[in-house]
């Protein structure tokens, strides 16, 4: 059994149970066993001090859901070797907040261009500064501060 | 050139992509050994603009998620936000929202249908689909005052009760709709061609299904009986009589069966509805507009609800501000599309089309 370090609830009634980020892995695994087999979503929350990782479980057989959070300071394992799903939702949590995954296959930005610079769902994201892409000739993005002929 | 993989960019404007999805595919013959989806091209960030305003400015860009079922979107909205600010909706309201994104789900279907059958190379039933959407759509006019993007629902009800002459026009609607849609879908059945092409292609397995996070249709598709109105209720889904389809076999032709038969079934709930509706009032009035703006709220919360693509919510962190922290979209459209590898290596190109548009992808949702 994997240590919890605090529950809590949210307003509608679901569990939030607190793991340490060294032990998510493992904890998200007896999860699955216990018949949680849906990963709906991994999400990430900038606290400003610290990140947080949000995984949010499903059981298809009774319907029972459950939210398990880890504190991070950036770094985090990947579940990818338990559901393939969570391929595409770390890479967008790595690329809107900035969450390294390790042991990810992939980890590339999915939403925003690569060689996009910061990550728009931290809370100090620079909002007035723009960013430009612009297609290189092999067809592949490249991003920069100035206007050129892209978007 | 035998044994050679030759790679081709499949998209970002293609008729058959219903957006601006690209396609890595890698070919080996006619058959596609590699598919990377690339995706982004219409991402505009809808959280980090939720997360800097006021908890009911966020429900624009809520509904430009999925510009198809923009009210479907909405009620995930406030149906999260009301219970994050513990906010009691009347009973008239509930209904009336009941009945709505029925309709909506109703029109969704119509134009995936539709642009569907275009996808498989007919062109009849596309305008056979439009005729009937836009009988949808012109109800749906007359209560919100929108054809596309509603914005009707708020946060503590909706912004105007529904009208005697929709109720009419609903009826009236109805008396036909089952007729009309049976005749759309004998299209589809009887066409040799259409089944050939869609039988046993684009196969997702229940066990893939569950993990890549696939819900919705494409769930009930390959073989599980799973639908929130069902499995968790919310508004008063659980007063109401409907059945969920589902069909065995995972392939394209399975989902065209179960998103056929989720048509009728809305039409029953909404029949039902109109049966049901309550009198009262239709939004609460402790919370008018300018008064939304200043309530504050903690804790989190996440409601789940069946949007025409799968499990649809918004995950609502507030820290005691009149601002949400943060605002996660779950989108159906996301996971059902990463699942797009594993159902389209090993067939041949042609299937493609057949595939990808079998998932329903839209990418207001996918991109966010």
């Amino acid at each position: 059994m994997i240590p919890v370090e605090s529950e809590a609830s949210s307003k509608d009634g679901v569990k939030i149970i607190y793991v340490a980020k060294e032990n998510i892995l493992q904890f998200l695994k007896e999860k699955k066993d216990e018949g949680f087999d849906y990963l709906l979503m991994i999400t990430g929350i900038d606290y400003k001090d610290h990140l947080e990782v949000v995984y949010h479980l499903l059981s298809s057989k009774s319907g029972e859901r459950l939210v398990v959070k880890a504190k991070t300071d950036g770094e985090i394992d990947s579940v990818t070797s338990l559901w393939k799903g969570a391929n595409w939702h770390e890479r967008e949590t790595w690329d809107l907040l900035g969450i390294k995954f390790n042991g990810h296959p992939n980890l590339k930005r999915i939403l925003l261009a690569e060689g996009w610079v910061g990550h728009p769902l931290r809370k100090d994201y620079p909002m007035d500064k723009k960013q430009y892409v612009n297609l290189k000739e092999d067809g592949d993005d490249t991003v920069s501060f100035e206007k050129k002929e892209g978007y | 050139m035998q044994d050679k993989i030759v790679e081709v960019n499949f998209g970002p404007q293609h008729p058959s992509t219903h957006g601006v999805l690209r396609v890595k595919v890698k070919l080996d013959g006619e058959v596609i050994v590699d598919a990377q989806p690339v995706i982004g091209y219409l991402h505009r960030n809808a959280e980090k603009l939720s997360e800097m305003g006021y908890y009911p400015k966020a429900q624009i860009y809520v509904d430009r998620l999925d510009y198809a079922a923009a009210l479907n979107m909405e009620l995930g909205f406030v149906l999260s936000a009301e219970k994050l600010m513990d906010i009691q909706v009347p009973d008239r309201a509930l209904w009336i929202r009941m009945m709505m994104v029925e309709l909506n789900r109703i029109a969704s279907h119509f134009i995936w249908l539709g642009t569907h059958g275009l996808d498989m190379g007919m062109l009849s039933p596309f305008f056979y689909c439009f005729r009937e959407r836009e009988k949808v759509f012109r109800i749906l006019d007359e209560i919100t005052g929108s054809r596309l993007l509603y914005n009707y629902f708020a946060i503590g009800g909706v912004y105007s009760d529904v009208t005697p002459k929709s109720l009419e026009m609903i009826k009236t609607w109805l008396s036909d709709f089952d007729k009309n849609l049976t005749e759309i879908e004998n299209i589809f059945k009887k066409s040799y061609i259409y089944v050939a092409r869609t039988r046993g292609t684009g196969k997702l397995s229940l066990d893939d299904t569950i993990s890549y996070g696939v819900t919705g249709p494409m769930l009930r598709a390959a073989g599980k009986k799973w639908d929130l109105r069902k499995n968790r209720p919310y508004l008063h889904y659980d007063q109401i009589n409907f059945d969920v389809p589902s069909q065995q076999a995972g392939d394209v032709y399975a989902r065209m069966l179960v998103r056929i038969e989720e048509m009728h079934q809305s039409a029953r709930i909404v029949a039902q509805v109109l049966e049901k509706l309550p009198a009262g009032d239709f939004y609460n009035k402790k919370y008018s507009k300018p008064m939304l703006v200043r309530i504050k709220a903690t804790g989190e919360s996440y409601i789940p609800t069946e949007s025409p693509k799968g499990e649809f919510g918004i995950y609502l962190v507030g820290d005691g501000s009149a601002i949400p922290y943060r605002f996660r979209i779950r989108s159906p459209s996301f996971a059902n599309l990463s699942a797009a590898p594993a159902m389209l290596i090993g067939y041949k190109i042609a299937d493609m089309t057949a595939t990808l548009s079998s998932m329903d992808p839209v990418f207001g949702e996918v991109d966010r």
